[in-house]
């Protein structure tokens, strides 16, 4: 095991290295220059040439890459030439939000997701598998963005049930919190639980035709038990890796849901970021957001090895 | 059901004419102080610490207009009044202004204001060592001076007849900060500011709310009411608009672009549409000294071949108000001839002919949603007369240094709502000024210009400023597409939002019915 979680700790150094180069490069070929931005109105060639040097922009890019590099690995990201905030502040003041969003929508996911598999892999093929299934690829191909604004609304404008837009945190009040993440996070499991639910339903289909379920089934044990214990449990490996496949899809869907909702969350700082052209903010973002999402992976795959002593072993 | 809604509507016109006449009779009294206001604007406000935001946007403006207090503010016609200046007196040549201010004002933090601590201001922002991007916004004043605590000395480089309505309303230059806090506080000055307005900053989560306080100090606190103003960035114009609907938010910023929801607004009962017509508008400049452009009769086709109705219907609906000259309805400046070109397809199409050569050219367009979409419709537009005109995307931020370094053939440009038109028009059209886009000189404009500025009489000013359009619209060297107009959309128990010059939603001195 140890041998296994060194070996994977070797595979992040280049896939981190090339992250934080594909990032610098993003953020080095959008158009506009960052001497302008900062200096609008005051852009006369003197003055872009004088910041542009103060900044090190003039120096090749190879060279502003490895001192952006340097610095980030002392733990310094930079700071945001509009509001002079740290990197790390700003991701730091943000990264609740998007936690708890994340948490929540994944937990709405599975919570529509698992138990529709289950029914529909018990009666698979009957009329209410094919309708479910029907209905699973039909809401993949609804966009987060509108699926956001008509939630908001029936709950929020006609039934007023729900606020539409807003954030306070859960330490000053709880139930408040959680009512203005409920749309917001239904939002984003209303585009994950399809997935969920479709594979799921084929993984346990597949299970259910095993030998050791016939035998289940012999002995005299009732078919809730054999779904939920016998069916089930083989079928937590690949939720594992839904979840973990899912976080990328996550994090996208933020960046939607988080500026419709107006949760101050980081898709919310990356989106305003890129707006404004603070490259300082945006690569710094981007490249602990391409991190956390590495790092999510890496411990997605020890938990697979947990769970699946075959793959600890490099035989699957 | 027709019939019923036209006898209410008949009812209804009959009740608002009887009532206007009582309205009018009647004191303004309704006032209720108390209570607390949401504004939901589009907008993260990124600070207000000058030398690190440059500019402040309509979002900050709102805020700041909130927090800080100016030296005047415009009434409801224009004119300026007293804030911090209790009243005024330009010099002969009206290159030096001395404002006489309130005396006992303090800063939320305790410190007084006086000439000293404006100079303060002042002199932060114009000190080249700061590199300020608001150092250009104030590029006309040459210094200030405080020869005692309650006198302060504006000595400016060109003549203004009009100065105390330009520092009327809490911009970047003309917001005035506790020097106290600025020094203390240094980096975090910025999210952490002290004005001396009829509100202080309580707290302000960053990407979220931000809430404002009464100040019991305030010196004209007796016109203040709301206890509280909660400001929140809500990005998205559809879930802004539903935040207003479902009652979350009181007022809402809101602009043309989402044209669907102020027609939304105008018919609901709930809700006011607030509109201001401002001066200025969106113009285009030519750059004459790059070919097709150095020759007047394809300017001229381009500015015949606009149909700006159609475009105000391809863009905003139709929300979108045609201008035919720089001034617009907002402005004093009212033009009996305009000598705006007639909108002309088939002359447009004769002068292209009667050019001879092919008519190609680039158009600076922002990279956003609204500047494509506008850029689309003039290519469109300008096809049919025979020209084409190839779209080159740029960030927004490009498109000053460029078009100060003339490095374009045909750009977008804005002419804001200010009190005056001098500045900007002499800064556009003056031979020589750096923002004169067209490249173009002619002593004769140049001439009516620097009358225009030194004339204290506003008839004689008004003749100037039409003859000055008269020739720009002739010369077709820029031209104007659509007035700048502002929205705000409330709730209708909102009363007293001033207007939005300047567009600056002022939240400050409004209550709840």
């Amino acid at each position: 095991m140890a041998f296994f979680v060194a070996r994977r700790l070797l595979y992040l150094v280049p896939v981190l290295i090339t992250v934080s180069l594909l990032t610098f490069s993003i953020a080095s070929l959008l158009p506009g220059d960052l001497a302008y931005t900062i200096l609008g109105d005051q852009a006369t060639p003197e003055n872009v040439a004088a910041l542009r040097h103060d900044m090190g922009l003039d120096q090749p890019i190879w060279w502003r890459y490895l001192s952006w590099l340097g610095n980030v690995l002392q733990g310094d990201f930079g700071r945001s030439f509009r509001t002079g905030q740290t990197v790390l502040q700003a991701v730091a003041e943000r990264l609740p939000v998007s936690i708890e969003l994340m948490l929540l929508a994944q937990l709405g996911a599975l919570a529509i997701g698992v138990p529709l598999a289950i029914v529909c892999a018990a009666r698979s093929g009957g009329p209410f598998d094919r309708f479910m299934t029907g209905t699973a690829f039909g809401m993949l191909s609804v966009p987060t963005f509108l699926s956001a604004i008509l939630l908001i609304y029936f709950f929020a404008v006609e039934l007023r049930w729900l606020p539409a837009t807003g954030y306070v945190p859960f330490a000053e009040d709880p139930v408040a919190n959680l009512r203005f993440f409920v749309l917001p996070s239904l939002t984003l499991a209303l585009a994950e639980w399809p997935g969920i639910m479709r594979i799921l339903r084929s993984d346990m289909i597949a299970t259910l035709q095993e030998d050791y379920i016939a035998l289940a089934k012999a002995k005299g044990l009732t078919p809730a038990r054999i779904l939920f214990v016998h069916a089930l449990k083989p079928s937590s490996l690949t939720l594992v890796t839904i979840t973990g496949i899912n976080i990328g899809r996550l994090i996208g869907g933020a960046v939607i849901v988080e500026t419709v909702f107006a949760l101050p969350g980081i898709g919310r700082l990356l989106v305003s970021a890129i707006g404004t052209r603070d490259l300082i903010i945006l690569q710094g973002v981007v490249l602990l957001v391409a991190a956390g999402f590495v790092i999510m992976n890496f411990i997605v795959d020890l938990l697979y090895a947990v769970l699946d002593p075959r793959i600890r072993h490099g035989h699957a | 059901m027709k019939a019923a809604i036209r006898s209410s509507a008949l009812a209804r016109i009959f009740l608002v004419a009887g009532f206007g006449v009582a309205l009018s009779a009647m004191p303004a009294n309704a006032q209720k102080a108390g209570g607390s206001i949401t504004v939901g604007l589009e907008l993260d406000i990124p600070g207000f610490d000058v030398l690190k935001v440059g500019v402040y946007d309509t979002a900050a403006l709102t805020a700041s207009s909130a927090l800080f207090d100016t030296l005047t503010t415009l009434d409801a016609n224009g004119k300026p009044q007293p804030r911090l200046a209790v009243s005024w007196e330009p010099s002969e040549d009206f290159k030096m202004w001395t404002f006489k201010l309130r005396p006992g004002v303090k800063f939320h933090d305790g410190t007084p204001f006086n000439a000293a601590a404006f100079k303060a201001n002042f002199d932060r922002q114009k000190d080249p060592a700061n590199k300020c991007r608001c150092a250009f916004y104030i590029s006309n004043v040459s210094n200030v001076q405080a020869p005692d605590e309650l006198t302060l000395v504006y000595n400016l480089s060109d003549p203004s007849v009009n100065f105390p309505s330009l520092v009327s309303y809490a911009s970047q230059t003309n917001a005035i900060h506790s020097p106290t806090a600025w020094k203390t506080k240094g980096d975090d000055y910025n999210r952490n500011p002290v004005g001396a307005g009829p509100y202080i900053l309580k707290s302000w989560t960053a990407g979220d709310r931000m809430i404002l306080e009464k100040n019991p100090d305030y010196w004209d606190k007796d016109k203040v009411y709301f206890d509280r103003i909660t400001l929140k960035p809500l990005p998205d114009a559809q879930s802004r608009f539903a935040s207003l609907q479902s009652g979350e938010v009181d007022l809402i910023w809101d602009d043309e672009f989402s044209a669907d929801n102020i027609q939304k607004a105008q018919k609901d009962s709930k809700l006011t549409v607030h509109t201001y017509a401002g001066s200025g508008a969106a113009v285009y400049a030519m750059n004459t000294k790059t070919p097709p452009f150095d020759d007047v009769r394809v300017r001229q086709a381009l500015v015949m071949a606009l149909d700006r109705k159609k475009m105000s219907q391809a863009i905003t609906n139709g929300l979108s108000r045609p201008a035919s000259n720089p001034y617009g309805d907002g402005s004093w400046v009212k033009c009996k001839d305009d000598g705006a070109l007639p909108e002309d397809l088939e002359k447009a199409k004769a002068l292209i002919k009667d050019y001879g050569k092919p008519v190609d050219f680039k158009m600076l367009v922002t990279a956003t949603p609204r500047g494509r979409t506008v850029g689309q419709v003039l290519q469109q537009l300008w096809k049919r007369a025979g020209a084409n005109m190839e779209i080159e995307q740029v960030d927004q931020a490009t498109i000053p240094p460029r078009a100060f370094m003339r490095q374009f053939q045909l750009t977008p440009w804005r002419i804001v709502d200010l009190a005056d038109p001098d500045i900007q028009m002499y800064a556009n059209f003056h031979t020589g000024s750096p923002v004169a886009l067209a490249n173009y000189s002619n002593p004769e404009l140049d001439k009516l210009l620097e009358q225009a500025r030194v004339t204290a009489d506003q008839n004689k000013r008004v003749d100037l400023y039409c003859e000055i359009t008269r020739l720009i619209n002739k010369e077709a060297i820029w031209f104007w597409t659509f007035q700048n107009t502002y929205y705000a959309i409330s709730s209708a128990k909102l009363k007293g939002l001033p207007k939005m010059y300047s567009g600056m939603i002022d939240v400050s001195r409004t209550w709840k019915e």
